[in-house]
């Protein structure tokens, strides 16, 4: 049999496999180490699987991973943005679509301060819909800007994609981190004129505030909640100041991350036994569903350079369809969207990725660039149905009247402007380098 | 179902629980270190073990937490179909798609026994300034495989009975 036919086999078995809902790492962990075996049994094939753990093992910037986990919940369970959402509230409702507005920057603040869009999902679905809704804002519109504005969690830095995405494409994380934060609030920018533009034209969609509701506030009250913003800002310092000064590594960052959010936490008087048993559990259940999916993957991917894969996709991309580099690398972003509208996330990342990074370094593309692309991608197929994590969270969080057709058809124009911001980096890069390149040339 | 099979699953559920709540804990035992080895390094002197340490304990917390972890049923299924069937179905495709997990999980472990030996038979150590023994955190992680193993079993058994129309 050609290799080209097994790796193909492989492919097409694990995703039929994978329809039986057998736990995903144990699917995709079965068939690499069943071609391991097969291939290379009399050569040590059976050890490739545990190879894979010592790899992860000496893969240092891992460690951020149940930090930054461990971040989110206590973001998520300790409440610490009831007071950030309400500032936004006053500060923001009495524009046309404010509150939706006001909804998005306050998605960048918790995407400043944890890794994974989940934190987003679940404040955003908790305190910000229920407001929306409430003061009559389209539910149509309001699912769609949770989902789009918690997807920034994985851009904006820290992101646990970004450092799934090092470790795969052998980047440096904090440069990548740090090319994420202007696409990061391009996006949120995108996103804001569009609601405003909605808004504007259509103001039953998101009407501003009403006179009471803004005269009940008192100025005092107004000043002290913009105090409330500084929370996440010297969150987000602490952390970020001390790596990019050079004292404190990345790994050790995230602790101190994590440690100031907890502290934040006591401080507020929202620590309780339950918030940390919570946080710490959800933690652990988290971070070894990702580990699995890693260590299966890493397998899988394994089995693949040894079949010489990559030079199967590469030769249908390249001699078979003759095409141009930027063509190639459309072809992939389409396809990459495409598997992540059925293919589950987690997995599609760790999968897709060790296929795609050797053609596009081959292609001599920016490989810091190309991960604010991918993660882009990974935004957008974090969205789409039917798969889709953002999605999912959605339909278990939002109230009954918000259907499972009204969140598939919320999510439509966002994603629309999530593709806009896509090309926008793809045609200007220093979007994305500007930042890395600055900071690390000093 | 025979008691010894109840008995079975009790007993490797409590094991699975107990040392899943261990590693669960070892996360702040995991910041105390990488803060301690920052803080030594601004203080007076970089400390050569701290990093290494930190790694350890990560593969023990990955390890040993993930057999409590597939018991909070945290791992990802492709639910496309799955969500729609009833329990009853799920808990026979389950009873037979656990094989897979078997499978990948018994080659896992029989490359982590292979390698263990050989850190033991040749005091393997890790390069670098500490050079720390290999043989303690493979045992781990050969441990760690080996719960999730009998946590597979117990998932089995589990289904045969709801086949059976026993709920354990």
């Amino acid at each position: 049999m050609s290799y080209d036919l097994i790796a193909a086999l492989m492919f097409g078995s694990m995703l039929v496999m994978m329809l039986t809902g057998q736990r995903m790492f144990g699917v995709i962990g079965f068939v690499a180490v069943i071609a391991a075996v097969f291939l290379w049994g009399d050569r040590g094939g059976y050890d490739l699987a545990f190879a894979q753990t010592i790899k992860v093992m000496n893969w240092y910037p891992l460690l951020t991973l149940p930090m930054f986990i461990f971040m989110g919940y206590i973001m998520s369970e300790s409440r610490l943005a009831d007071d950030l959402y309400r500032m936004f509230h006053v500060w923001f409702g009495p524009v046309p679509g404010g509150l939706a507005i006001g909804t998005i920057l306050l998605m960048v603040l918790i995407s400043a301060m944890n890794g994974l869009s989940v934190a987003g999902m679940a404040i955003g679905a908790t305190i910000a819909l229920p407001e929306l809704l409430k003061r009559s804002y389209d539910k149509r519109m309001v699912t769609g800007v949770i989902q789009a504005g918690a997807s920034l969690g994985i851009l904006v830095p820290p992101s646990v994609v970004m450092v799934l995405y090092a470790m795969i494409a052998r980047q440096p994380v904090g440069q990548l981190w740090l090319a994420g934060v202007l696409p990061g609030l391009l996006l949120a920018l995108l996103f804001i004129v569009y609601i405003w533009l909605r808004c504007k034209f259509n103001p039953k969609l998101g009407p501003p505030i009403s006179d009471e509701d803004r005269q009940s506030i008192s100025q005092g009250e107004k000043y002290r909640l913009l105090l409330a913003g500084l929370m996440p800002l010297g969150i987000f310092a602490i952390m970020m100041v001390p790596f990019v000064m050079g004292y404190t590594r990345l790994v050790e960052s995230s602790v101190i991350g994590a440690l100031a959010a907890t502290a934040v936490s006591v401080f507020k008087g929202r620590m309780s036994w339950r918030v940390l048993e919570v946080c710490s559990r959800n933690t652990l259940a988290i971070s070894c569903m990702f580990l699995w999916i890693i260590l299966a993957a890493l397998a899988f991917g394994a089995v693949f350079d040894g079949l010489r894969a990559v030079d199967f996709v590469r030769g249908l991309f390249m001699d078979n369809l003759g095409l141009g580099r930027w063509e190639i690398l459309i072809l992939m972003q389409l396809s990459f969207i495409l598997m992540g509208t059925f293919l589950d996330d987690t997995a599609m990342l760790v999968i897709v990725a060790p296929l795609y990074v050797p053609i596009v370094s081959m292609l001599e593309f920016n490989l810091i660039w190309y991960g604010v692309l991918y993660t882009i991608t990974c935004q957008i197929a974090y969205m789409t149905p039917p798969f889709g994590y953002n999605l999912f969270l959605m339909r278990a969080m939002a109230p009954d009247d918000v259907t499972l057709s009204d969140i598939y058809r919320s999510i439509v124009p966002f994603v629309g402007v999530m593709i806009l911001g896509l090309i926008i980096v793809m045609v200007f890069p220093q979007i994305a380098l500007w930042l890395p390149e600055t900071l690390y040339n000093r | 179902m025979p008691r010894f099979l109840i008995v079975y699953v009790r007993w490797v559920e409590r094991l699975n629980y107990g040392v899943g709540r261990l590693a669960m804990y070892s996360l702040f035992a995991l910041m105390g270190i990488l803060l301690w080895g920052a803080i030594a390094r601004a203080g007076w002197q970089p400390q050569i073990w701290t990093d290494e340490m930190a790694q350890f304990l990560l593969m023990g917390y990955f390890m040993l937490g993930g057999a409590y972890a597939l018991q909070l049923g945290s791992a990802v299924r492709m639910d496309l179909l799955y969500s729609r069937w009833s329990d009853r179905t799920k808990a026979a495709v389950d009873a037979v798609t656990i094989l897979m997990l078997v499978i990948y999980l018994g080659i896992l472990l029989w490359g982590g026994i292979d390698s263990t030996l050989y850190a033991l038979e040749y005091s393997e150590r890790r390069r670098g300034l500490w050079r720390p023994y290999m043989a303690p955190i493979k045992i781990v992680m050969v441990i760690g495989i080996l719960l999730m193993l009998l946590q597979c079993t117990a998932f089995f058994i589990r289904d045969i009975a709801r086949l059976r129309k026993v709920e354990l």
